[in-house]
């Protein structure tokens, strides 16, 4: 990365990141060093221009990703429906039992929290590992590698998508739960996706420098699955928590302990989310959204050297 | 109309970082510290001039880490360079790493998608090359189950064909004539002595200096990173037959005992 610091490595895209081949209309390759700069805007549009051309790439590479998990099993993508149901009963057993503390109707109180959690956690660490396996392919074509963490999250918000198959039949169980809240649902899904996003780019791009990302995010994500209303409330959280300011602020920083008791207002409590804080953590992630694809960008021409 | 030539490269230089590269970076600094700069930069290819005109099939020859697979990772456009400039007009072809991109969980019609999107064709043009593509490849029922069950001919020959289905204007080549076994290594020349001949610029990375000869109008030379010879095929790859053999067999020989001990470890690292 210092690399990059350095003045002169000004290379800047490489028209749109991809190169069409025969049959299609002819492109060139211009790089000139020194040329003048797009700028953080213009490197992100073109990102998201070469994104836009390559979506087919990005739906080979979530089919594949979903498959791996299915494959090579006895009841193959069942799994993506069996998994967090398992993980479920699990948690409902060392919560709700051996800590004793169920709340009324407390698998549905867990599930509408786990679930979300789950995706987001398995997003983000299959994102880390997404550009520094693919070293290969990367070394032969030329490609805008940002649709390999994107591809990450795309796979992982399908498996989640599966999950909601067992998180809805627990209405069968309690049907009284069920209101129309649950309409919100998209909305707080998209506010989830504009915030793995961008983390799951940068977490890509920092893997490829320092392989020792990948514990960081394990264990990271551990700490902020306990400073997230996952498995309590979030009141509770933080009543818990108020003897230790700091752990209490990175609660209240955490965007996903706002997304979470998001989910669990409208699928639990059957009221409506709590919209202020909902904008703001929807509205704080476009800033960040747009810094990450812009340090990948930078990031990407060294990729291929380091690797 | 009159075309700019296909390949214009003007003092291209790429570096690597050594402080990002801590794998070697203690070996290399041994090994090449004429090439580290102050900031700790390794110049894998510095100066380079170089136009190729229509028509032109240049080989590229030089010892082990002389910069030749970094100039080709270049053109491709998969490195960009640090200094100087680089223009290559027209749709480019890489065959740099047979099979890279290949999702083991996918067959092979699927894998065929795949790589296509990653270079960037579009599905419909892709998807009327499958048959031919898994003609070509002769991995006959395998087709419909996944990549992961093949073998590894099998999956080096799947390589071959669909890297080798576009027909690009700019061709790069590294060593790829030693695919699969006997037969498939002559069906798989002719592919790529039809395309060198079909593509307007061909840059081919070898070791193998007789067929250098035969294919190559053009050779340069490389060592340490610049081009220290250029001109006919024959009389730059004779040249550098005669240099080889003076110095003793093997590129890099005039080396003291400990660094040539590395040679072999640093060619794999390189190729890989």
């Amino acid at each position: 990365m210092g690399h990059l610091a350095d003045g002169k490595a000004q290379v800047l895209s490489i028209g749109g990141g991809c190169y069409p081949l025969p049959t299609m209309r002819t492109a060139s390759l211009r790089l000139t060093v020194g040329r003048p700069k797009r700028g953080p805007i213009g490197t992100i549009i073109e990102t998201l221009h070469s994104v836009y051309q390559r979506r087919r790439l990005l739906l080979y590479l979530t089919i594949a990703r979903v498959r791996q998990d299915g494959s090579n099993s006895l009841i193959g993508n069942l799994w993506l429906i069996i998994d967090p149901a398992v993980q479920l009963a699990i948690y409902y057993f060392l919560v709700g039992v051996v800590l004793n503390r169920p709340q009324a109707n407390f698998p549905l109180f867990l599930f509408a929290a786990i679930l979300p959690w789950r995706w987001f956690s398995m997003a983000l660490s299959s994102a880390t590992d997404s550009v520094r396996v693919q070293d290969k392919v990367m070394r032969q074509i030329s490609f805008p590698q940002i649709v390999l963490p994107l591809a990450s999250v795309a796979a992982t918000t399908t498996s989640f998508c599966f999950g909601l198959i067992p998180l809805f039949s627990l209405y069968l169980v309690y049907p009284d739960r069920l209101t129309l809240w649950v309409c919100a649902l998209p909305l707080i899904i998209g506010i989830q996706v504009m915030w793995t996003i961008p983390f799951a780019i940068l977490l890509s791009a920092v893997n490829v420098f320092f392989r020792d990302t990948g514990n960081f995010v394990r264990h990271g994500l551990r700490l902020a699955f306990y400073l997230s209303p996952a498995l309590f409330s979030f009141e509770r959280i933080q009543e818990l928590l108020a003897p230790y300011p700091p752990a209490n602020l990175l609660l209240e920083l955490n965007p996903m302990a706002w997304i979470i008791s998001g989910y669990r207002d409208i699928l639990y409590e059957g009221r409506a989310p709590d919209w202020i804080a909902l904008a703001v953590v929807g509205l704080a992630s476009f800033p960040f959204m747009l810094l990450s694809i812009y340090v990948f960008r930078r990031l990407a021409p060294s990729f291929v050297k380091v690797l | 109309m009159k075309h700019p030539p296909p390949i214009h490269l003007q003092g291209v230089g790429v570096s690597y970082d050594m402080r990002l590269k801590r794998k070697r970076s203690i070996r290399r600094s041994v090994t090449h510290r004429s090439r580290i700069d102050g900031k700790g930069h390794f110049w894998a290819l510095r100066g380079i001039d170089l136009t190729v005109t229509d028509g032109e099939t240049v080989a590229v020859v030089g010892g082990n880490g002389a910069g030749k697979s970094t100039l080709l990772l270049t053109l491709a456009g998969i490195i960009t360079p640090d200094e100087g400039s680089i223009q290559v007009y027209g749709n480019i072809s890489t065959l740099l790493h047979v099979g890279a991109g290949f999702d083991d969980e996918l067959n092979a019609e699927e894998n065929i998608l795949l790589v296509g999107a990653f270079l960037g064709v579009p599905g419909s043009i892709m998807r009327k090359k499958i048959p031919e593509i898994l003609e070509f490849a002769d991995i006959g029922e395998f087709a419909r189950s996944e990549v992961r069950t093949y073998s590894s001919g099998m999956r080096a020959r799947l390589g071959f064909a669909v890297a080798t289905s576009v027909n690009p204007d700019v061709l790069l080549l590294d060593e790829v004539l030693s695919t699969g076994d006997a037969s498939f290594r002559d069906k798989a020349r002719n592919r790529i002595l039809q395309l060198m001949k079909s593509a307007r610029a061909v840059v081919y990375v070898t070791h193998d200096l007789a067929s250098a000869k035969e294919i190559c109008s053009r050779a340069i030379e490389l060592e340490g990173g610049k081009i220290i010879a250029d001109g006919p095929a024959r009389t730059v790859i004779n040249a550098y037959e005669k240099k080889m053999r003076t110095r003793g067999g093997a590129p890099r020989a005039a080396v003291t005992p400990t660094r040539a001990a590395t040679t072999p470890l640093r060619r794999r690292t390189r190729k890989g």
